[in-house]
C-alpha cells in the first residue's frame, strides 16, 4: 500500500519529521511501518477499508512532557497534524485513529504514572496512559480508602474517558467523568506547558481541590475539541461508602411515569438517593427476552397510541413502570432516605407500591462480586463486551464491532415518548427492524438529564455493504432526532461533522466561535483537526 | 491492508493446526508471560466465565465457538501456537480489537504466546 504522507507535505520532509520525532522519544518509539500502522485503525470504524477511512500516517509515543513538547514543535515546523490519544481504547467512538487522514497519532499511553492518590482529601493525580484497571490495582494495593467511578470498559483512560464526555455508575457526584474533574495540565499548540485552575499558582497546594483558580474556566476546551494536549488531570474521588442499598418503587399506569420521575428528581437533586436510578417497565420485554404476541399485537399498525398502550398493560395485569433505586452511605441515612421515598412517592402516585431490595456493606466479598453489577461499586471490568460476543445464532460471524447511539432527553415523560417513537419511525423509514417500544426507560448516567439511545449497531472490518448501510441509518438518527429536539452526548468520528451541524443555533454561531479560538490558539492547524467538527482555518472550506 | 490481513490470519491459523516442533520456552520466559497474561488478557480471558462476578467476554465468546470441542479458557488451550496468539494480538478477531506495541510490547506479546504455548505438544 502506498505511504500515507501528512497533507502537503513531500516524502522527504517527513522523513525528516520522524527523524526529529526519533530524536525526541527514541527509535523504538516511532511508528510508521503499514504492520505498525494496522494497529492505529480504528477496529470498529464504521468505513473499514473504504477510501475515506481516516488513516495515519505515523504514530510517535512520548514518554514525558518535554518529548511532548518537542514533538509538537517539530509538527509546527512541518505543519503535520497529530492525533493524541490516552489508552486508544475509546472504541465506538474512533479509539486510536485519528479524525483526519494523514495525521501522526501522539500515542500517550507510556505517559501512565499515577502521580497520587490521597484518600484524605479524596483525589488523584493521574497520566493519560493510565487505565481504569491501573487506578482499581494501585488503590488495592495501597488499601486506600476511595473508590474510583469507572465506565463499562476497565481499559479505558480517566483523563480520556473524562475528556470524551464519559460516564460511569457510582453515586452522582462521580458519573460525570469531565464534571469530576480537578485541574488540568495541557501542552498548548505552541508547545507551552499550562496548569489550569490552581495549578496555575506556582505555590498552591491546591490543584485538585478547587477548579477554577481565578479568571476565565478554560478546561472545557480541552474536552471533545482540539486546543491542547492534556497531560496530567485530576480527578475527585468518592471515600468509600460504608453500605450500598437498593429498593424499587412500581406505579401502576403508563401516565405515571412523570410523576415518579418528578418525585425521583427531587430526590437525586436534592442528594437524598444519588445512586442511578434505573427506569423499565415491567409491561416491555425483559433484557434479552422475546418479544411477546401482546406486544407484537400492540405494535403490528405502527406506534400506538397512549390509550392503547394504558389498555395493554392493564390486559397484562403488570405495573407499568418500575424504577429501582440505589443508595449509598451509611445504614441509617440510607434506610431513612428510602423511607422518605416512599412517603413521597405514595404521596405523589396513587397505587405505588415498594419492594425492597438488598444492603451490602463495603467492600463486597468475593461471593458478592460473583452475582452484582461491579460498576456500581467502582470496580473496573470489560463485561460489557458482552453485548457484541459470539452467540448461537452467529457462533461463527459475530459482530467485529459496535456502534452507540445515544442521545440527551430532558427528564420527562413526554420527552421519552417522542424519542422512542421518533427512533421508531427511522428504523422504519430506514428499513430496519422497528424494535424500539415505548416501554424501554432512559439511560440515567447523567443525572440531571436522561439518554436514550438506539439498539446498538453492529459493524463489521470484511462487509462494507453493511457499514455502508449503518452509516445511512446512523445518520437519519442523528438528523430526525435533533429535529426532534435531542442530540447525541458524543458520537463515532466518522459522524462528528454531521453531529455538531444540528448545533445550529444563531448560523452556528458556537461552532464559529470555536472556529475563532481554534485559529488563534492553534495557527497551524496542528492539533486534532476535525475533531468534533473544528477544523482549522486552512481545512475550513475544503470539510464545509 | 485488508489483504495483508486476511494473509497473516490465515498463515497463522495454518500454522496453527500443523503441528511443529517448538523450541522450549525457558520457564522465565513463560512466567514473565503468564504475569502479562494476566495484566492484559485475563480480564477477558479468564478461566471460569463467572468467577468473580466478571462476565468475561472472551472466555464466553470462545466457548460459543468451540462449544465442548475446546476449552475456552486460553489458559487451559493446548493448541495455541505462538504464531497464531501474535497474530491475534496484533490483528484481532472478532469484537477483540488489536493491541498497539506501547500496549502489548513485542517481548510481551513473546512472552504472552511462550507462556500459552507452554502445554502445546
Amino acid at each position: 500500500m502506498a505511504q500515507i504522507l501528512p497533507p502537503g507535505l513531500t516524502a522527504s520532509d517527513f522523513a525528516k519529521a520522524l527523524a526529529e520525532f526519533k530524536a525526541a522519544v527514541g527509535e523504538d518509539w516511532v511508528f510508521s511501518s503499514e504492520e505498525d500502522l494496522e494497529t492505529y485503525r480504528d477496529p470498529y470504524s464504521l468505513r473499514w477499508g473504504d477510501p475515506d477511512e481516516y488513516l495515519a500516517s505515523a504514530a510517535v509515543a512520548p514518554d514525558t512532557v518535554p518529548q511532548v513538547q518537542a514533538i509538537v514543535r517539530t509538527a509546527n515546523k512541518y505543519r503535520i497534524p497529530l492525533y493524541p490519544i490516552s489508552t486508544g481504547k475509546n472504541l465506538t467512538y474512533g479509539a486510536a485513529a485519528p479524525t483526519f487522514t494523514g495525521s501522526v497519532v501522539l500515542d500517550l499511553k507510556r505517559m501512565n504514572r499515577i502521580l497520587k492518590v490521597d484518600d484524605k482529601r479524596n483525589f488523584a493525580l493521574l497520566e493519560p496512559g493510565v487505565s481504569y484497571f491501573d487506578l482499581y490495582r494501585h488503590i488495592q494495593d495501597h488499601n486506600l480508602n476511595v473508590w474510583v467511578d469507572t465506565p463499562d470498559p476497565g481499559w479505558g483512560s480517566p483523563i480520556g474517558n473524562a475528556l470524551d464526555h464519559g460516564v460511569g455508575y457510582t453515586a452522582s457526584p462521580f458519573r460525570d467523568h469531565f464534571g469530576s474533574h480537578c485541574g488540568m495540565e495541557v501542552v498548548l499548540p505552541t508547545g507551552e506547558v499550562m496548569r489550569t485552575g490552581m495549578g496555575a499558582l506556582p505555590t498552591a497546594d491546591s490543584w485538585q481541590d478547587y477548579r477554577y483558580g481565578v479568571g476565565p474556566y478554560v478546561d472545557g476546551l480541552f474536552s471533545q475539541a482540539n486546543f491542547g494536549i492534556v497531560t496530567k488531570m485530576g480527578f475527585w474521588l468518592y471515600p468509600r461508602p460504608e453500605t450500598w442499598f437498593s429498593a424499587s418503587a412500581l406505579v401502576p399506569r403508563f401516565a405515571d411515569l412523570q410523576g415518579l420521575i418528578e418525585e425521583v428528581s427531587y430526590l437525586e437533586d436534592s442528594h437524598l438517593m444519588t445512586g442511578q436510578a434505573i427506569y423499565s417497565s415491567p409491561a416491555g420485554p425483559a433484557p434479552g427476552a422475546a418479544v411477546s404476541a401482546g406486544l407484537t399485537a400492540l405494535m403490528a399498525h405502527g406506534w400506538p397510541t397512549r390509550d392503547d398502550i394504558d389498555t395493554f398493560i392493564k390486559k397484562q395485569g403488570v405495573p407499568a413502570w418500575r424504577v429501582k433505586l440505589q443508595f449509598y452511605g451509611p445504614e441509617k441515612t440510607v434506610r431513612a432516605n428510602w423511607e422518605y421515598a416512599q412517603e413521597r412517592i405514595r404521596k405523589a402516585i396513587p397505587g405505588a407500591t415498594f419492594e425492597e431490595g438488598e444492603l451490602l456493606r463495603m467492600p463486597l466479598t468475593p461471593e458478592q462480586q460473583k452475582t452484582h453489577h461491579l460498576v456500581n461499586f467502582g470496580i473496573p471490568n470489560m463485561a460489557i463486551y458482552s453485548m457484541i460476543e459470539r452467540r448461537e445464532s452467529d457462533r461463527f460471524n459475530p459482530p467485529q464491532g459496535h456502534v452507540d447511539f445515544l442521545c440527551i432527553l430532558p427528564r420527562s415523560a413526554d420527552a421519552i415518548f417522542r424519542a422512542q417513537k421518533t427512533l421508531y419511525d427511522t428504523q422504519k423509514s430506514m428499513g430496519v427492524p422497528a424494535v424500539t417500544t415505548p416501554f424501554g426507560g432512559p439511560i440515567t448516567w447523567y443525572h440531571r438529564a436522561f439518554l436514550i439511545g438506539a439498539p446498538t449497531t453492529a459493524n463489521y472490518r470484511d462487509d462494507r455493504e453493511k457499514n455502508k448501510q449503518s452509516r445511512a441509518v446512523f445518520a437519519a438518527y442523528i438528523k430526525n432526532m435533533a429535529a426532534a429536539g435531542f442530540g447525541e452526548y458524543r458520537t463515532n468520528s466518522a459522524m462528528q461533522d454531521l453531529l455538531v451541524a444540528q448545533f445550529s443555533f444563531n448560523d452556528h454561531a458556537l461552532l464559529r466561535f470555536q472556529e475563532r479560538l481554534k485559529d488563534a490558539a492553534d495557527p497551524n492547524g496542528i492539533i486534532s483537526p476535525g475533531r468534533y467538527g473544528i477544523w482549522p482555518r486552512h481545512l475550513r472550506k475544503e470539510k464545509k | 491492508m485488508m489483504r495483508t490481513l486476511v494473509f497473516v490470519l490465515s498463515w497463522a491459523f495454518a500454522a496453527a493446526m500443523i503441528s511443529v516442533p517448538l523450541i522450549a520456552a525457558s520457564p522465565e520466559q513463560v512466567e514473565r508471560g503468564q504475569h502479562s497474561f494476566q495484566y492484559w488478557c485475563a480480564t477477558c480471558h479468564a478461566p471460569d466465565a463467572r468467577e468473580g462476578g466478571r462476565f468475561l467476554p472472551g472466555t464466553a465468546s470462545l466457548k460459543a465457538k468451540y462449544h465442548d470441542e475446546k476449552p475456552a479458557a486460553l489458559e487451559e488451550r493446548t493448541d495455541l501456537t505462538p504464531e497464531f496468539t501474535k497474530a491475534i494480538i496484533r490483528h484481532g478477531v472478532a469484537g477483540m480489537p488489536f493491541f498497539r506495541k506501547t500496549e502489548i510490547s513485542d517481548r510481551q506479546m513473546e512472552d504472552i504466546a511462550a507462556y500459552l504455548a507452554r502445554n502445546v505438544k
